[in-house]
């Protein structure tokens, strides 16, 4: 699908390179696990389901290798604009085109997305029961989500993003726990809830300003929206990613549903589906909407620190070991949001590493969950303990994760929140007042992380073994097959530990000019001399602005 | 020929090479690796050895008046921000590392020993190297960034160790005490770099000190907002050298293996708080306010680690309060503005506690033989006595230590502990009063550990003690005993792979000392040669020969006491003391009550919390949305209507939308 270089050749100029002619790398990532996945029901399979799962494993490894060539080939790092860019129309009517690209923010979520699929698969190897349809869906998703994080058109981005919600429907109210009916549907209303907002707000910008509807990336960020169309926009945006990032309280899907699936699909949940809500957040609500940005971002940094403690505090108290990891996913996104909302390019970069590193991280975690259930067949703490007598791979192997999701040094996660840390510490658009309650009650997570953690590993390993679980199953070490999938996620979980730049280098230049966007955005709203991003003047226009924005301004030095 | 300093990232690294290997091997080949006890033995303990030649070779260089070396490189950009990692060696370092290195080294080999039986022998080796690693990365760490990775590794490493035998419930919770009470300073160590980094945009110790000094004098950073960040900053340390009130996870890491005790938990690890205060000395030096704070905190700590050591029958809880008192020396000399006094006492003590405890190891060892693997028994004083002629290495070295560490010259503990107490004496002449008084605590103490368990007669075959002592403890009492009949009745001396470490540290727990003599001291010539040549100048016998005798005098004071309760028997402290003042003894014996505290303000108040918030969470914010989800679908058997109802649903998505647009439009 060779680029069509006629259309909104100045928009394109200003915001990317084109490879004319190339090959068509991110189509071919999207469609070919789609395609692949069509073709499931004619494989000639005796009914267990073992050439389906090589051939699911097949598809899902050449479709990371196909985005790990994307990468190398057709992707330069240096860029900041958008590249491998495919476009053709499809309803011109509409303004509706198949237009595909990838940028910094997206280049490094499509390759996890590839990655963990690929885990995934591997993951899902016992899987018996309808393995056809369970294996159709599961590469159904990876196309899906590729295709959310690399469509450059908005009204194909709804598209993308619903289409994902089937197949997790399905997985969950299909191969869930006992109350998957409960959580399918809880996820299903909540996120379909949350998508009216992304209609809206898309057909919303796509019609402003009359003239031909347009729903592209490029020719939205050309826009000039309206001040109060953009909150009103923003608002319904935050509202519709934030069910998805989560971002308390919309949260409570997230423990239904990760506590309902199955190992391979809660790695995918934790480990991309989540990443969908920062990526949008940074793609639609700091892109495409800056000023209303430079507005509500104080309150994206409340919500994150909420996100923290709040998560990490329902984590500890959890005693059901796969909603604990869950919460403490919910815990981690807040980084996420914080980043998001520090107007600095360490802080913002901070916020995408985090959602690669705890992408990996989540999902090594929720594949364990799946590999000790496997084994003690329950999920309540209080049913466990000792269990490091028999499985000490398997507590290596928890032990591992557990720090790397505590934010060790050495692994990817410390290096994300740091980079948050620092960067929204150093963020001149706050004032310092603000800057230091924030910082300091997210740094409460760092007391809070390893207490809910370390509970946990204490109460499955440590101890004497529990002596009626140990009768009623057989407690089997780690296989071959499940240290792997550990191994490649630690692979570049330590990779990224000891070297960040080996992502971060990858998106620094889109984040770069993301936050140059934002200063300017930024000095517009609040002028060339900022005292602190909560101003009186400005933010008492807004009706409804909430009064605790107005907070932090108090006693603020700048 | 390119220097040893230049090479110095390689100390660090070949034991995380070596920790690696065995790790992946213990991973993926759990059997074959588990059996190869001695070429993993071999080859760590060859890995750290050569990191100790190389050591040596860069402290050599140092010595021999080499420049400090830094190389940094860019490891994380953003923008305009760069964050910054490499290492660099200088004399201090150079001190440490030889220091680090070298006892690394003999615990290893003792734990040849000591782990013989374990069947978790290449597991430990692994996380010995791997602590190794951490350690020396932290040494040579050039800014506050990188020191505070390491002293995240280091305090995973002890969380490793201390849990190391996973199966016993009191080591599981001493290790997530430790890792936890470490992350509540750490909370403050994060706090304070990020603040310091604000202030001056930077993350190198002097950099922060020039800068932090300059934005205070120059009226753009308050005075107070900078001793705060100071005083943020040394919750690290406090936490990691277990100051006063984070001191309370020490103790119960003597769960661990006692190898462990000795290397991280005496020597090394809790030391490095010491050391990241005396990297920090250019940033707390303008600020008195700080300076104070450090020495109170410092002799607070000193005082009750010894006062608590006091009543301690366990024998490495003992030693491990006398850790946490001599690590409050060293910080109250960091208070006092003399880091190269603080960092002698560091060195010195080094020597003479991983002694101690290696010592406290081979008794523990031998005690095993004759009462079973239970620590309750096996490190229990009241059990021992009379070891002396069973074990003569162990004892000899033991008495060393005692000696060295309570101050009696010419050996190692004297100078430093007095060169303390002098600049305190200048500097806090009321800190110097605790400390002076602590130092008679000390002599006492430490004999009393020494006639209880080294003299008298051997009391570990009495099954009546032993029978109290587990029910003390709410274990049951020992019923397989008749299954374990190979008890021995008396204990051995341990192998030479135990006894030779041992023999090793008592030759600079006797000398070391004499390289910081006062009118000469080498030490303070490698670290800071302006500051050595104004002390030896200004040093008078008229002011030195008064304070150490003094010093002297209350220390064999201590000692007197000890001899005549516990040797002698004259003196029954029991009823003359104890039963005295019973609110003051019984004080002592549940430590200052600090664990009940902690436990019931800290421990059940974020349980109590979290079971709160949970509650909100399920009953309140779930509760809204699944009401919501009822009134608007009528029923559990809606939610069903509106699985199949998806295109309507749809359809009316996009009418609503519709709907909003005209009214959004009509309102621009």
């Amino acid at each position: 699908m060779p680029l069509d270089p006629a259309v909104a050749p100045e928009a394109l100029a200003a915001l990317g390179t084109a490879s004319t002619g190339a090959f068509p790398w991110l189509s071919v990532s999207i469609l070919l696990p789609i395609g692949a996945a069509l073709l499931i029901p004619f494989i000639p399979d005796p009914g267990d389901g073992k050439t389906i799962r090589w051939y699911a494993l097949g598809v899902a490894l050449i479709t990371f290798l196909v985005t790990v060539g994307a990468y190398l080939n057709g992707y330069d790092p240096s860029v900041a604009g958008l590249q491998l860019i495919e476009r053709v129309e499809w309803l011109p009517d509409l303004g509706l085109a198949w237009s595909v690209g990838a940028d910094g923010l997206s280049m490094p979520l499509i390759l996890l997305t590839s990655f963990i699929t690929a885990l995934a698969v591997l993951a899902a190897w016992p899987v018996t029961f309808k393995p056809r349809l369970f294996f159709f869906l599961i590469l159904a998703m990876d196309g899906g989500q590729i295709a959310v994080f690399a469509v450059q058109d908005m009204l194909l981005f709804f598209l993308a993003w619903e289409l994902e919600l089937l197949p997790v429907y399905l997985l969950l109210a299909i191969w869930g726990a006992k109350k998957r009916q409960y959580a399918a549907t809880k996820f299903i209303l909540y996120t379909a809830g949350g998508s009216v907002f992304i209609l809206l707000a898309a057909l919303a910008m796509g019609f402003y300003g009359g003239g031909t509807p347009s729903f592209e990336f490029t020719t939205l960020a050309a826009k000039e929206f309206g001040t109060r169309f953009q909150l009103l926009a923003y608002a319904g945006l935050l509202i519709a990613f934030g069910v998805k990032l989560p971002i308390v309280p919309l949260h409570t899907w997230l423990p239904d549903a990760h506590g309902e699936a199955t190992a391979p699909v809660h790695m995918l949940l934790a480990g991309i589906l989540l990443k969908m809500g920062g990526y949008a957040l940074l793609r639609f609500n700091v892109q495409l909407l800056p000023e209303a940005h430079a507005q509500f971002a104080p309150l994206l940094v409340v919500l994150g620190v909420v996100n923290i403690i709040y998560a990490a505090l329902t984590s500890f108290a959890q005693r059901n070991l796969k909603r604990k990891i869950a919460y403490s996913s919910i815990s981690h996104m807040g980084f996420v949001l914080i980043g998001i909302g520090s107007f600095s390019a360490l802080g913002t970069s901070g916020a995408m590493l985090q959602m690669v590193s705890h992408g990996l991280i989540g999902a090594s975690l929720f594949f364990l969950v799946g590999a000790t259930y496997d084994r003690t067949h329950t999920l309540q703490l209080d049913e466990m303990g000792g269990v490091g007598q028999k499985m000490r791979k398997m507590f290596a192997l928890w032990t591992i994760c557990s720090l790397a999701s505590l934010a060790l040094p050495g692994m990817s996660g410390f290096v994300s929140e740091l980079m948050v840390f620092v960067g929204f510490v150093n963020s001149e658009a706050y004032s310092l007042s603000f800057r230091i309650v924030m910082a300091a009650l997210a740094a409460v997570g760092v007391i809070l992380t390893p207490i809910y953690l370390l509970s946990m590993l204490r109460e499955i390993f440590f101890g004497k073994e529990n002596m009626e679980l140990a009768a009623h199953t057989r407690l089997v070490d780690a296989e071959p097959r499940e240290i792997y999938v550990i191994s490649c996620l630690l692979v570049p979980i330590i990779g990224i530990g000891l070297y960040p730049r080996l992502v971060t280098d990858s998106y620094r230049a889109s984040i770069e000019a993301l936050v140059a966007r934002e200063d300017v955005a930024l000095t517009k709203v609040v002028g060339p001399t900022p005292k602190g991003l909560i101003r009186g003047a400005v933010g008492q226009e807004l009706s409804f602005a909430p009064a605790f924005l107005h907070a932090p301004a108090l006693g603020g030095v700048g | 020929m390119t220097s040893a300093a230049e090479i110095a990232w390689l100390i660090p690294v070949l034991p995380l090479a070596g920790a690696a290997l065995t790790g992946l091997g213990l991973i993926s080949f759990n059997r074959t690796v588990n059996r190869l006890r001695k070429p993993v033995a071999l080859l760590l303990i060859t890995l750290v050895g050569a990191a100790a030649v190389l050591s040596y070779t860069v402290l050599a260089e140092q010595l021999a008046g080499a420049p400090p070396t830094e190389v940094l490189f860019n490891w994380a950009s953003a923008g305009t921000f760069n964050l910054q990692m490499g290492f660099r060696v200088d004399a201090l370092g150079a001190v440490m590392l030889s220091l680090v290195t070298t006892i690394a080294l003999l615990v290893m080999v003792y734990s040849d020993g000591y782990m013989a039986h374990d069947k978790g022998y290449v597991r430990f080796f692994t996380y010995l190297a791997l602590f190794s690693s951490s350690m020396l990365g932290l040494v040579i760490s050039p800014n506050l960034l990188e020191i505070y990775v390491f002293w995240e590794l280091v305090g995973m490493c002890s969380y490793l160790l201390v849990g190391f035998w996973y199966d016993r419930e009191a080591a599981a919770h001493a290790a997530q005490k430790a890792f936890i009470v470490n992350r509540v300073g750490d909370f403050g160590l994060l706090l304070g770099i990020l603040g310091l980094f604000w202030a001056t945009g930077s993350f190198g110790f002097e950099e922060i000190g020039a800068g932090l000094t300059a934005a205070v004098s120059e009226g753009s950073l308050s005075n107070g907002v900078a001793v705060l960040l100071c005083l943020l900053v040394f919750m690290g340390p406090m936490a990691k050298s277990a100051q006063f009130p984070l001191h309370v996870w020490l103790p119960d890491a003597m769960e661990g293996p006692t190898p462990i005790s000795a290397l991280i938990h005496a020597a090394t690890m809790v030391a490095a708080g010491v050391f990241l205060v005396a990297r920090l000395q250019p940033v707390y030096e303008p600020f008195p306010l700080v300076q104070a704070v450090i020495a109170v905190i410092g002799t607070i700590t000193c005082f009750l680690g010894a006062s608590i050591a006091l009543t301690q029958m366990d024998l490495k809880k003992g030693l491990a309060y006398s850790t946490v008192s001599q690590l409050g020396y060293m910080i109250l000399a960091m208070g006092c503005g003399a880091p190269e006094a603080g960092m002698f006492h560091l060195v010195t003590h080094a020597f003479f506690k991983a002694m101690l405890f290696l010592c406290s190891g081979s008794v523990i060892h031998a005690m095993e033989e004759v009462v079973g693997h239970e620590p309750v028994l096996a490190q229990d004083m009241r059990l021992m006595g009379g070891l002396r002629r069973f074990m003569p290495v162990t004892s000899t070295t033991f008495l060393i230590g005692c000696v060295a560490i309570s101050g009696i010259p010419p050996l190692a503990g004297f100078w430093s502990k007095d060169e303390i107490l002098g600049q305190a004496f200048n500097a806090f002449p009321l800190l110097w009063a605790v400390g002076f008084l602590t130092a008679g605590m000390t002599a006492f103490y430490m004999f009393r550990l020494y006639f209880l368990t080294f003299e008298g007669s051997f009391r570990g075959g009495d099954l009546s003690i032993r029978g109290a002592l587990l029910q003390a403890a709410g274990k049951a009492p020992e019923s397989h005993e008749e299954g374990h009949g190979s008890h021995a009745s008396h204990p051995h001396e341990s192998g030479w792979q135990m006894a030779a470490p041992l023999a090793v540290l008592a030759v600079p727990s006797v000398l070391v000392g004499l390289l910081g003599t006062p009118w000469n001291s080498r030490f303070a010539t490698l670290l800071n040669p302006s500051e050595a040549a104004e002390m030896a100048e200004h040093f008078s016998w008229g002011e030195f020969l008064p304070l150490a005798g003094a010093s002297v005098t209350i220390s064999v004071v201590g000692i007197t006491i000890a001899v005549l309760a516990y040797a002698l028997h004259k003196l029954d402290l029991a009823t003359a003391v104890a039963a005295r003042f019973p609110t003051i003894n019984a004080f002592l014996v549940n430590k200052w009550y600090l664990d009940a505290i902690n436990d019931r303000l800290f421990v059940k108040g974020s349980r109590k919390l979290a079971r709160q918030v949970l509650e909100v969470d399920a009953k309140v914010v779930d509760g809204v949305v699944n009401l919501t989800g009822l009134l608007t679908l009528g029923s559990g058997e809606g939610l069903k209507y509106f699985e199949t109802g998806r295109a309507q649903f749809y359809a009316l998505i996009v009418f609503g939308g519709v709907i909003a647009l005209v009214l959004l439009f009509s309102s621009f």
